[in-house]
């Protein structure tokens, strides 16, 4: 009788798991931000997958550990012993190859995910040939390119990260502070650091790359809404770095062309930039800093 | 205290201090092995390893010294055994040719450095060759200094009389200077661009 | 030496005692304190770094300090939690217990653990020392990624980063002397009878602890020279210009850096291993698994390091394969997590203090663990990576479950140590501020990093406000919790109630000599027949696992 009350609790308690796994799971897309990219569809679904998972896991040991806490508490000077069980050879195999597997699976679905997102990563580190840095910025060959059912790629713009500034250079040699980028069309990205470590990171587009300085870094997404956000450097790029940030827009195709159309008559002229004007006002410097770069002289600042 | 307890106490303290001391080379070893992956990875993504107007590393001289310095490690060798015979003279002959040895391996590696026409910052060959090289030869010093002290320590009366802990570390120590060098010696002079 | 003695009830101390905590003693027990009582004062120092850092943070602009100045305190803060509070406190903790635990007199070199010790404080003065300096402290976090942390802004040579370098270097020689000193105690110098399975699961712990220690540690030592040599004598290991890679420091770096967190994970899953049983009244359930899980933990955590680095420019391949072995190593830690919910399952539980402390840390090691597990799921650490995620994360794991643990450890072994009880109503106090300062500060920093938020910012979009406030206001709390802890061990230690030799019943040779324990530790080196956890073996039934 009391196996089966016992079988019967531990089932509802797995099924109130399941159900408030997946409730949660459900959930956690409202905690990122709006999808910016076709990218960031795929690392939601998994980021969800990933938070149903976890819920479960959480909420079965925390249970477990609750129901003991709650019931099996003994008096103060009670020094009695309890079970002399050991432990259970069994149960300790279960629970160290279902882990195994568990971990699998979810390491599986990333990699599915990884190969759907088409990220390239960089080239390998050791290769024999000239690596990719000389190229001229409008190269449509990419020598180390593996993944064959890479998306045609629009556009390609160069994306310029200097302590602490971004610039964009369009195709014609039109420069800007901000980036545009057309809804709908694969876009290349091509970082690039003329001095330190800096990172390429739009929270919407939900992938980000770090920048190596005297390299050429592809980096390639396709942007799906329509909107204005906020590029900002994730690798920590030394005093100034909280103010790396440029407004990203994604526009319809019309209107990424005539705003570069525009862009393309304007005198170049120096772009407003954060750190250099708080430098300059020199109202609270510190310690000695590297001083920041002149603002970058673009057609559209 | 009471030592009753722990029997034979020099052999466990020198068996203890044995372990003790060949974790820490083995510890120590990822030091060369964390710089021979880096001198590896950078020589195999560089474009061109030889800076202009540097030619490449004469290897007999360096080869002749890789000889003299493996060869001590044989000398030290017998100089142990000498000693755990109690042969005090003949283990203190052998050990001071082992520092000669060692000497005449730190001389030639001055000598070679004074006639290398590149410097700590003539490319990652110069900061490379200096560095690894450098770093060894510290180690070769310190095995001499070493060596030098067990050496005025064996003419205390009767201090290797039970057990020598310090010889032994410090020949130990020699034999694994000896090995890093091998590799680093290959690394360098042999793999010829 | 009868003056050292203490015998059961440590009514008398004689004040001229007090002095061997400030000498070079080569005793364990003394070297242990000085461990953590130093440790204990960095703590407090990085804590009021971190307090600075979380002020700033109320608002989205910088309005408190400057920004050179925000960016040395945390890298302060993080280098000196690791390396001058974690990392030392632990092998203070285990320095004072491996012996008592094995059943032997000391460590096996006594004179190197003290002089291990001695390198700690001169280090730390030495650290932060370079607050004074012209060019200020190191400025380019606890990673001190070339090439920001090698451009020396101020020309001098005697610079912040410099002192930061040579800081790691000698803390790393005192690491290296007690990885030597433990390995070769717990291998040579247990008891009769004290087999390997039958150590405590602390010794394991520490044993798999200091292995890595010795083995990862000097892959540190190989990038601070090659960093130190681009410093201070311009050559470009590091330098992308010419030749050299920024991304080469990254592995030489975290090939030891992920093992380091292990290296500080490991012995504070030992310390739950030990309490729990005890206030459980359960044999440890499924010890062997638990004692192998130490080992594979470890040696898992030596293939996982490039997961610091998915978004650094590391090849598809490498990725893939490192978010495989990432994925792995949460098997072995799973194992202990359910291995302790199985001991307490139905036992006879005792709530006390060290009880409420190692629950409360491994409840927040579960949730920590799994968002481990989700960062290293590529796709989703792309996007997070660099974020405030991560620092919830970690800090989950470093505050929400070490130091928990450290706490738990303190109290349990309060009366060992001292001979006196501490006091249990403050220590309750001590722990509901902490569990609710704990969370309120590093639970909103997982929405503000899935919102976008970058680490390391002194100033940042107002979007974060809110959740920012709250995280300060729990910092805040934190920093108020450690008053009660402060001031119960301290009154405690000069007038609690003297201590028996087992207050809490509990298993384990340390438990058996007086509280505090005589100099030599035993009069006589026990022989050891039982295996350990042995609650409900009064009959002495054997190893043979029972179904339950």
């Amino acid at each position: 009788m009391q196996k089966i009350l016992n079988t019967l609790l531990l089932a509802v308690f797995i099924a109130v798991l399941l159900v408030t796994s997946r409730w949660v799971g459900h959930q956690a897309y409202s905690w990122m931000p709006t999808q910016g990219t076709a990218e960031a569809q795929k690392v939601d679904d998994l980021f969800s997958f990933l938070v149903a998972v976890g819920t479960f896991i959480f909420l079965g040991i925390v249970g477990l550990i609750m129901y003991s806490v709650l019931l099996y508490r003994v008096p103060k000077g009670d020094f009695s012993d309890g079970s002399p069980s050991r432990g259970n050879v069994k149960l300790e195999i279960v629970w160290t190859i279902v882990p195994v597997l568990f971990v699998m699976w979810i390491a599986t679905q990333s990699y599915k995910i990884y190969q759907e997102i088409d990220i390239q990563g960089l080239t390998p580190i050791v290769h024999l040939h000239i690596p990719m840095a000389d190229e001229p910025a409008n190269a449509a060959t990419e020598p180390t390119d593996v993944n064959t059912r890479a998306k045609p790629v629009a556009l390609e713009v160069m994306v310029m990260a200097k302590q602490w500034s971004w610039a964009f250079r369009y195709p014609g040699n039109i420069t800007s502070t901000e980036l545009h980028l057309p809804v709908n069309e694969t876009v290349r990205l091509k970082l690039q650091s003329q001095d330190v470590l800096h990172g390429f990171y739009v929270p919407e587009f939900r992938i980000k790359q770090d920048i190596i300085p005297n390299r050429t870094l592809n980096f390639t997404l396709t942007p799906l809404r329509v909107g204005k956000y906020r590029l900002r450097d994730s690798q920590f790029s030394g005093t100034y770095f909280p103010l790396m940030e440029a407004d990203v827009y994604v526009e319809s195709s019309d209107a990424y062309n005539q705003w570069l159309t525009a862009s393309a008559s304007q005198q170049p002229s120096p772009a407003k930039n954060s750190a250099f004007s708080e430098h300059t006002l020199g109202a609270v410097r510190g310690w000695p800093t590297i001083v920041p770069a002149q603002p970058p002289i673009v057609n559209q600042p | 205290m009471d030592r009753l307890s722990q029997p034979r106490e020099n052999s466990q303290e020198h068996g203890n201090g044995m372990f003790g001391f060949t974790v820490f080379l083995l510890s120590e070893s990822v030091i060369f092995l964390s710089l021979f992956a880096t001198y590896i990875l950078l020589r195999s993504i560089a474009h061109g390893w030889l800076p202009r107007g540097v030619s490449p590393l004469e290897v007999t001289q360096p080869a002749i010294n890789t000889a003299v310095l493996v060869s001590s490690s044989f000398v030290i060798y017998f100089a142990e055994k000498a000693l755990d015979r109690r042969h005090l003279n003949q283990f203190r002959l052998l050990w001071l040719t082992t520092s000669a040895m060692g000497t005449y391996f730190l001389v030639g590696q001055m000598i070679e450095w004074s006639h290398l026409k590149f410097g700590l910052t003539t490319g990652l060959f110069g900061s490379t060759f200096y560095l690894l090289t450098g770093f060894h030869g510290l180690h070769v010093l310190v095995g001499i200094l070493l060596q030098l002290l067990m050496l005025t320590r064996s003419f205390k009366p009767n201090n290797y009389t039970s057990s020598h802990f310090g010889v032994s570390a410090t020949a130990l120590f020699w034999h694994f200077v000896d090995v890093i060098w091998l590799v680093l010696f290959s690394l360098i002079y042999l793999w010829r661009p | 030496m009868t003056q050292d003695i203490q015998m059961g009830n440590a009514g008398s101390d004689p004040q001229p005692n007090r002095w061997r905590y400030f000498s070079f003693s080569t005793d364990h027990k003394v070297i242990g304190i000085q461990y953590m009582v130093t440790s204990f004062i960095f703590f407090l120092i990085a804590g009021l770094f971190s307090m600075l850092m979380r002020a700033e943070l109320l608002t989205p602009e910088l309005n408190l300090l400057s920004r050179p100045l925000y960016n040395g305190l945390f890298t302060l803060h993080g280098t000196m939690m690791i390396f001058l509070w974690i990392i030392p406190c632990l092998v203070g903790l285990a320095n004072y217990l491996v012996p008592l635990m094995i059943g032997a007199r000391d460590m096996a070199f006594p004179r190197l653990n003290a002089i291990a010790f001695w390198l700690i404080p001169p280090t730390g003065i030495f650290l932060l020392s370079s607050f004074l300096l012209p060019s200020g402290t190191a400025q380019a976090g606890w990673w001190s990624y070339p090439p920001v942390s090698i451009q020396n802004p101020s020309g001098h040579l005697f610079n912040g980063e410099l002192f930061w370098i040579l800081s790691v270097a000698l803390l790393g020689i005192s690491s290296i002397m007690g990885g030597v000193n433990f390995v070769t105690t717990i291998v040579r110098l247990r008891a009769p009878g004290m087999t390997y399975f039958r150590m405590p699961i602390f010794v394991w712990t520490v044993l798999s602890a200091q292995l890595l220690q010795l083995f990862c540690l000097p892959s540190l030592t190989g990038a601070a020279i090659l960093l130190f040599f681009d410093l201070a004598f311009g050559t470009s290991f590091f330098d992308p210009f010419k030749e050299g890679s920024p991304v080469l420091y990254q592995h030489l770096f975290w090939f030891y850096s992920h093992p380091a967190v292990y290296v500080m994970v490991l012995p504070a899953l030992g310390i739950f291993s030990e309490i729990i049983p005890a206030f459980s009244r359960n044999p440890l359930f499924g010890y062997i698994s638990v004692a192998l899980a130490s080992f594979g933990i470890a040696i898992v955590s030596i293939f996982v390091w490039v997961h610091h680095m998915f978004a650094s420019g590391t090849p598809g391949w490498m990725r893939m394969l490192f978010m495989f072995t990432t994925m792995l190593v949460a098997v072995p830690t799973g194992v202990k997590v359910f291995a302790w919910t199985a001991t307490i399952w139905k036992g006879k539980l005792h709530m006390e203090t060290p009880m409420l402390f190692a629950l409360a840390g491994i409840i927040m090691f579960l949730f920590g663990g799994i968002t481990g597990v989700m960062l290293g799921s590529v796709p989703f650490d792309l996007h997070v990576n660099n974020t405030y995620f991560v620092v919830g994360h970690f800090h989950y794991i470093v505050f929400n479950t070490i130091t928990m643990a450290i706490y738990a450890a303190m109290y349990f072994w309060f009366p060992k140590i001292t001979g006196r009880m501490y006091a249990e109503g403050w220590g309750k106090i001590h722990f509901v501020l902490t569990f609710i300062g704990a969370n309120l500060t590093f639970f909103p920093m997982h929405p503000l990093g899935l919102q976008g938020m970058v680490r390391r910012v002194s100033s940042y979009n107002p979007q974060y406000q809110e959740l920012n406030i709250v995280a300060s206001l729990g910092g805040f709390l934190l920093g108020i919790s450690t008053l009660p802890f402060i001031v119960n061990i301290v009154a405690s230690w000069l007038q609690g109630r003297p201590a028996p030799n087992n207050p809490w019943h509990a298993t384990g040779l340390e438990w058996t000599v007086s509280s505090p324990p005589p100099v030599e530790n035993f009069e006589e080196i026990p022989i050891v027949t039982l295996p350990p956890y042995s609650y409900g073996h009064d009959q002495l039934a054997a190893d043979t696992p029972t179904q339950k």
